[in-house]
């Protein structure tokens, strides 16, 4: 650790050859050719977002707005039509936020607990559960939809927000089963012996010493699981009903619906607005995630 | 303070057998260490008294009370692990208080808990710290001070000082020793460490294959180990085991060694060996008794002079490990570092037999007890 600390500073005083300053400036290129690549689609919807459809039509692709105009991004919040309403995806935007938080919030917890209880409260055969738990994880989404639709025909939640919240619960408990699973797989079990001796039980271990150093591990959870469930066209698509359909539903709606001509920049708009909650998490969340590493949080 | 009993007790994991009929009983206020090498059970014995592993079968109890199958919390005793195993989400005093307040202790009572056994253990400036930002030394204090704040019946120390620095491991050594006769409480203590074994107990289970091979006081197991397995796991450096023929001689029964002119070495208990006349034993002999001729010792019934050829020497400060070969297995012996002994050369040494023990060179097992 240390003979490798000294080497690396050792060698950035050093002065550069020729040939390094080349190598060094053609891998900055690079990465700015690939940054560019995946930046593109971006660009163009946000470019598109802002022009008229006039200038759409008669400009191209990246070709710069004349002036800057929201308005496209009202209409796709507020008026545009999706099937026969005309309220933009605000509504929907509220449909998806009511599945989403409870769905990540209960599957998060179940999956904490199924992990605590597979690594930790090992029981005859619960390895065999948590391989069987695994296999959850590997179902194609498409193959459940049928089975699905009988099953919350007859818990009568068919078409409900509530019907989606389980949905997304019994589909999300496999992963985050995994994570935490994982997660608490690196904590010593003494510490849950010294718990016990010390006249803790179940949950209250669970509580005051396993939740309390699971914030990286929840932290991710979430960020996978919101943005799954947030990003979920096909369960939402298949469950909803005419007033629970998801942002991501009515987005397809609000772009194959059309009166007269295509409102490309309205579509742009209503598409970047659908995506920005779960970019919104991860921007926030992601750093939470690092601090929790970095903090030692786990290490004793 | 509390007697232990352990009956016959067996573990099972399918069908492999790590415990296999314990019988451990010791008195109220006791220090008992199980010790032998990795995989020898004392862990699985350790968490069966703890309750955190079921027995196949036996009886354990604590102060009288059959525990068998009560929940670890109902047995009233505490633990302190190898690894700590301290919260790391809480402080030094919340780590410390925690088993009180699960027991719904009043913080009042709690907080004077705290303060008597943080001073006692010197971490009163660390209360308000967390694990990670203690050393390896203080962490272990912490780990003793959380055992310490319940008062309960029997502590149970898993390998404490195995992750401590030779040093560390020393002065804690001595502190648990100093504790220990300071509370006089029950503790049974694991450790793979002959050291630690013969300088802190009262008495020594020496285990192996999930079964106890003696259970005596130190002093006992030093000098009179039941079996080769005992007689070479306690003692640094170990015993020596010299193949030796029985031979019969006009002075009785002697024991033949094959060193430069070939010497007999006289037995203390000459009859156990009657039945082996003619055959082979191995001669136990610790390297304190292997020595430079000493002049007090001249001419005292077990003791006999021979030359043997130096291979190596150890100087270790207070003696020089002189190692030599003797009916072709190493020999350890214990010289005064003046005494000249020169690798290669050949020296005189003087052999003490009085406290040699003799095994049975197939079964292991003594055969003058």
């Amino acid at each position: 650790m240390t003979s490798a600390n000294t080497m690396n500073s050792s060698s950035s005083r050093r002065q550069k050859t020729p040939l390094e300053h080349i190598l060094r400036v053609a891998l900055y290129i690079c990465l700015l050719g690939m940054a560019a690549v995946y930046l593109m689609p971006f660009l163009v919807m946000f470019l598109t977002s802002l022009k008229d459809v006039e200038e759409i039509r008669s400009g191209t692709l990246l070709s710069l707005p004349g002036s800057l105009n929201f308005d496209a991004w009202g209409k796709a919040w507020g008026g545009a039509c999706t099937g026969s309403s005309c309220n933009g995806i605000a509504p929907y935007f509220m449909n998806s936020f009511q599945i989403v938080i409870p769905a990540v919030l209960i599957s998060t917890i179940i999956g904490a607990l199924n992990g605590y209880v597979i690594s930790m409260w090992k029981f005859k055969g619960s390895d065999i559960f948590f391989g069987a738990l695994l296999i959850g994880c590997f179902i194609p989404f498409q193959v459940i939809l049928l089975p699905m639709a009988r099953t919350l025909g007859w818990l009568g939640i068919a078409n409900t927000t509530t019907g989606l919240v389980f949905v997304h619960v019994v589909y999300g408990v496999a992963f985050t089963t995994l994570f935490f699973r994982n997660f608490y797989q690196g904590i010593p079990s003494d510490l849950i012996k010294a718990a016990r001796l010390d006249g803790a039980g179940f949950f209250t271990i669970f509580r005051r010493i396993i939740l309390p150093i699971s914030t990286p591990i929840i932290v991710v959870t979430i960020i996978w699981q919101f943005t799954q469930i947030w990003n979920d066209f096909l369960f939402g698509v298949a469950f909803s009903g005419f007033d629970t359909q998801p942002v991501t539903v009515a987005l397809n709606n609000l772009v194959n619906t059309s009166f007269g001509g295509k409102e490309y920049n309205v579509d742009m708009a209503a598409a970047i607005l659908a995506a920005l909650p779960t970019l919104l998490v991860y921007v926030l969340a992601g750093k939470y995630f690092v601090r929790g590493l970095t903090a030692g949080a786990v290490k004793g | 303070m509390a007697n232990l009993i352990i009956e016959q007790v067996k573990k099972r994991y399918g069908s492999t057998e790590v415990l296999k009929g314990i019988d451990i009983s010791i008195k109220a206020g006791e220090f008992l260490i199980l010790v032998g090498p990795s995989g020898c059970g004392k862990s699985t014995l350790m968490n069966a008294i703890a309750g955190l592993d079921d027995v196949s079968e036996g009886r354990i109890m604590i102060a009288d009370r059959d525990v068998t199958y009560a929940d670890p919390k109902d047995r009233d005793i505490a633990m302190v692990f190898q690894s700590y195993a301290l919260y790391p989400n809480m402080t030094v005093e919340e780590n410390i208080s925690f088993g009180l307040e699960m027991r719904k202790v009043p913080k009042e009572e709690r907080d004077v808990e705290v303060k008597r056994v943080s001073e006692m253990l010197q971490i009163d400036h660390l209360l308000s710290r967390k694990p990670a930002h203690l050393s390896g030394g203080q962490r272990q204090r912490v780990a003793m001070g959380r055992a310490l704040a319940r008062r309960p019946q029997l502590y149970l120390f898993d390998e404490p000082l195995s992750n401590l620095d030779a040093k560390l491991r020393v002065e804690m050594r001595t502190e648990i020793k100093k504790l220990h006769q300071k509370l006089g409480t029950t503790i049974v203590y694991v450790t793979h460490d002959q050291i630690e074994a013969m300088t802190l107990a009262d008495r020594i289970a020496v285990m192996k294959d999930g079964e106890v091979q003696q259970l005596g006081s130190p002093q006992e197991i030093y000098d009179n180990p039941a079996n080769l397995f005992v007689a070479g796991f306690m003692g640094s450096p170990a015993m020596n085991f010299i193949p030796a023929t029985v031979v019969s001689t006009d002075n009785g029964i002697m024991l033949e060694l094959a060193t430069k002119t070939p010497t007999l070495l006289p037995f203390p208990k000459k009859e156990a060996l009657n039945a082996y006349l003619g055959k082979e034993i191995l001669l136990g002999l610790r390297p304190e008794m292997i020595t430079e001729p000493q002049h007090h010792k001249e001419g005292l019934e077990f003791v006999v002079k021979s030359q043997v050829n130096v291979e190596v020497t150890e100087p270790m400060g207070a003696d020089t490990m002189v190692i030599t070969r003797i009916n072709d297995s190493e020999i350890n012996c214990r010289c005064h570092p003046a005494y000249p002994a020169a690798p290669g050369s050949d020296i005189e040494l003087m052999f003490d037999t009085s406290k040699a023990v003799a095994f049975d060179k197939n079964s292991g097992e003594r055969i003058d007890a």
